[in-house]
């Protein structure tokens, strides 16, 4: 019998008995309710309100069956330290999201509920994707090892720089700074995420310059290079249109800004670079204005689990030690989920869940932004192999030009793998490797000289509520 | 010509290739050592030496392999490769010897 009128959500949305099943999507809620709203009528709500209900009864809830949609707020946590807020867990039924669809995931979990009136403020701090919805994405176009096989690069980092300055070089002489980077030593170079194709230089142009300058290098070093060429681009018509471009010149690998072309748009991109066998690097600008904040948004986590699902070889997820915020255990728990197949619930990483990612191939973490040669042992220590370092104003910031710089970089990073496998401890003796192998680059010896005393102290913004003991 | 990692360091030494190795055997993975005249970055498949070591090896096995691959192929570029059975690929891999006219 449908009878008009209001219920509080705790009625049917808490339910701390609720047993979460292995086929559901579960939510970590950062909860900070407006003044007088109870913790677990809060927590209620965002169930609600992210899954089947309205503020109202309807006579329509009658025509289905609620309990098997809903989604059930489980459990509430306090946090260390602020009286203010709470920890939400919310599972949702696997039905409630379509195959293979990060764009079907948030407006669920993170839309309208982020914006309602009794809650202050809201954070997605975790989510768990159930093996069975994991299965339905494609995930990274090749993955880490079928990457280093097609480039035959093996046990260490690998090395890349973004071309500086990062607006205004015409087309010619921004294939120079490519070329005198991969010559001198790196990897790989990259676009600006700025650079789309503006009136100082057209994107057809910069690709015919680049990949000239990909194509030396390589024949004069005996090494694959690449360059992230960018295709974000207006529209998904342009931004395939520059993809295609890329492949025809024999570019091994294209870069796209994922949250500013959006899910969808990064999606089919993705799934392109699978079908014609391009490596994908993917740019997170956008980012921080979604996850900086503790008490509201969007952990990066989260961004980084939903780039695995929708796929991208490379994506940024901070430094540790450069220019950009990124604290270290938060930055290694994101590390974790992006090159790991299972990881682990573990606070200390702000990690709520297990995850499993069923053979999903994983994704290179890039450490990009404010770092240079000093830097280096911390990376490899922090980083390990399977990451790409990029060092933009660390490489073209040298005394003596890019090539030096790319030169310095790789020396620094080639001494520093070889003494970790020879088993010394690159936190206590990193400086000295650098300065042996300084003795016998005078690349090298001229980079440390220049960089000796840049440093970023700055308090972190967004840290873990457990520390490590 | 550059080729990879270690190849902007100094030739390793003796020593120092030991030890190089002893780090890929203590990882569990499986040494094979490939060698060619032809180094281009898109030969993917350089001429084995031998099947890779399965089962228990020393540095002093592949350091002895790696000199009679030597002997034999002296104007060859050699590596050293360390397989990983978990991942299903190479995880190491380095040139170890160069010809001698390109020292």
């Amino acid at each position: 019998m449908f009878e008009a009128g209001v219920r509080e959500y705790r009625e049917i949305y808490w339910t701390p008995e609720y047993q979460p099943r292995d086929t559901d999507v579960l939510a970590a809620f950062r909860v900070v309710p407006q003044p007088g709203v109870a913790p677990e009528e809060a927590a209620a709500a965002v169930a609600a309100e992210s899954s089947t209900a309205t503020w109202t009864n309807v006579w329509t809830d009658w025509l289905t069956t609620v309990e098997r949609y809903q989604a059930h707020a489980y459990c509430l946590e306090p946090v260390p330290g602020r009286a203010d807020q709470f920890i939400a867990c919310i599972a949702y039924p696997l039905e409630l999201f379509e195959e293979g669809s990060v764009p079907s995931l948030m407006p669920s979990i993170t839309g309208n509920v982020f914006g309602f009136k009794a809650i202050r403020a809201l954070r997605l701090e975790d989510l768990r994707i159930p093996v069975a919805l994991v299965t339905t994405y494609q995930g990274p176009p090749a993955g880490i090892q079928v990457e280093r096989d097609r480039l035959n690069k093996y046990g260490r980092p690998l090395l890349g720089a973004t071309l500086k300055p990062k607006l205004g070089l015409s087309a010619r002489n921004y294939g120079r700074a490519c070329y005198e980077l991969l010559a001198g030593g790196l990897d790989f170079t990259k676009d600006d995420e700025n650079i789309t194709s503006q009136p100082f230089m057209r994107w057809r142009d910069r690709y015919q310059f680049v990949m000239e300058a990909v194509g030396k290098a390589e024949q004069e070093t005996g090494e694959r290079k690449g360059h992230y060429l960018n295709v974000t681009a207006p529209d998904c018509e342009l931004m395939l249109e520059r993809a295609e471009f890329a492949r025809e010149l024999g570019s091994p690998i294209i870069m796209h800004d994922y949250l500013v072309g959006g899910f969808a748009a990064h999606t089919t991109l993705s799934k392109w670079c699978r079908r014609n066998g391009i490596l994908l690097h993917v740019h997170r600008a956008l980012h921080a204005v979604l996850d900086r904040q503790k008490d509201h948004g969007i952990n990066f986590r989260v961004l980084a689990k939903w780039l695995r699902l929708a796929g991208g070889d490379h994506l940024h997820a901070g430094t540790v030690v450069g220019k950009l915020e990124g604290e270290r255990e938060t930055t290694l728990g994101v590390v974790d989920l992006l090159r790991e197949n299972f990881v682990s619930a573990n606070r200390a990483r702000g990690l709520y869940f297990d995850q499993d990612w069923a053979s999903l191939p994983a994704v290179l973490p890039v450490a990009s932004g404010g770092i240079h040669v000093w830097h280096m042992p911390a990376l490899v220590e922090i980083f390990g192999d399977d990451s790409v370092l990029q060092f933009g104003g660390g490489s073209a910031g040298h005394p003596d030009g890019s090539r030096a710089g790319a030169t310095a970089n790789r020396v620094a990073l080639e001494a520093c793998v070889q003494a970790r496998n020879e088993g010394r401890d690159l936190t206590a003796e990193g400086t000295q490797v650098l300065k042996d192998a300084a003795a016998r680059s005078p690349e090298l010896a001229a980079a440390l000289d220049t960089w000796r005393e840049i440093r970023f102290d700055f308090d972190t913004v967004d840290t873990p509520d457990v520390m490590p003991a | 010509m550059k080729l990879e990692t270690f190849s902007y360091l100094p030739a390793l030494s003796g020593e120092q290739l030991e030890m190089q190795v002893r780090a890929i055997l203590d990882r569990g993975l499986v040494v094979g050592i490939e060698y060619t005249t032809a180094p281009d970055p898109r030969n993917h498949y350089w001429t084995m030496w031998k099947l890779p070591l399965f089962g228990p090896a020393d540095p002093a096995a592949v350091l002895a392999e790696l000199d009679e691959c030597r002997k034999a192929n002296l104007s060859a570029f050699i590596k050293v490769n360390g397989y990983d059975r978990t991942r299903q690929g190479q995880v190491v891999s380095f040139v170890a010897s160069r010809p001698a006219e390109d020292d």
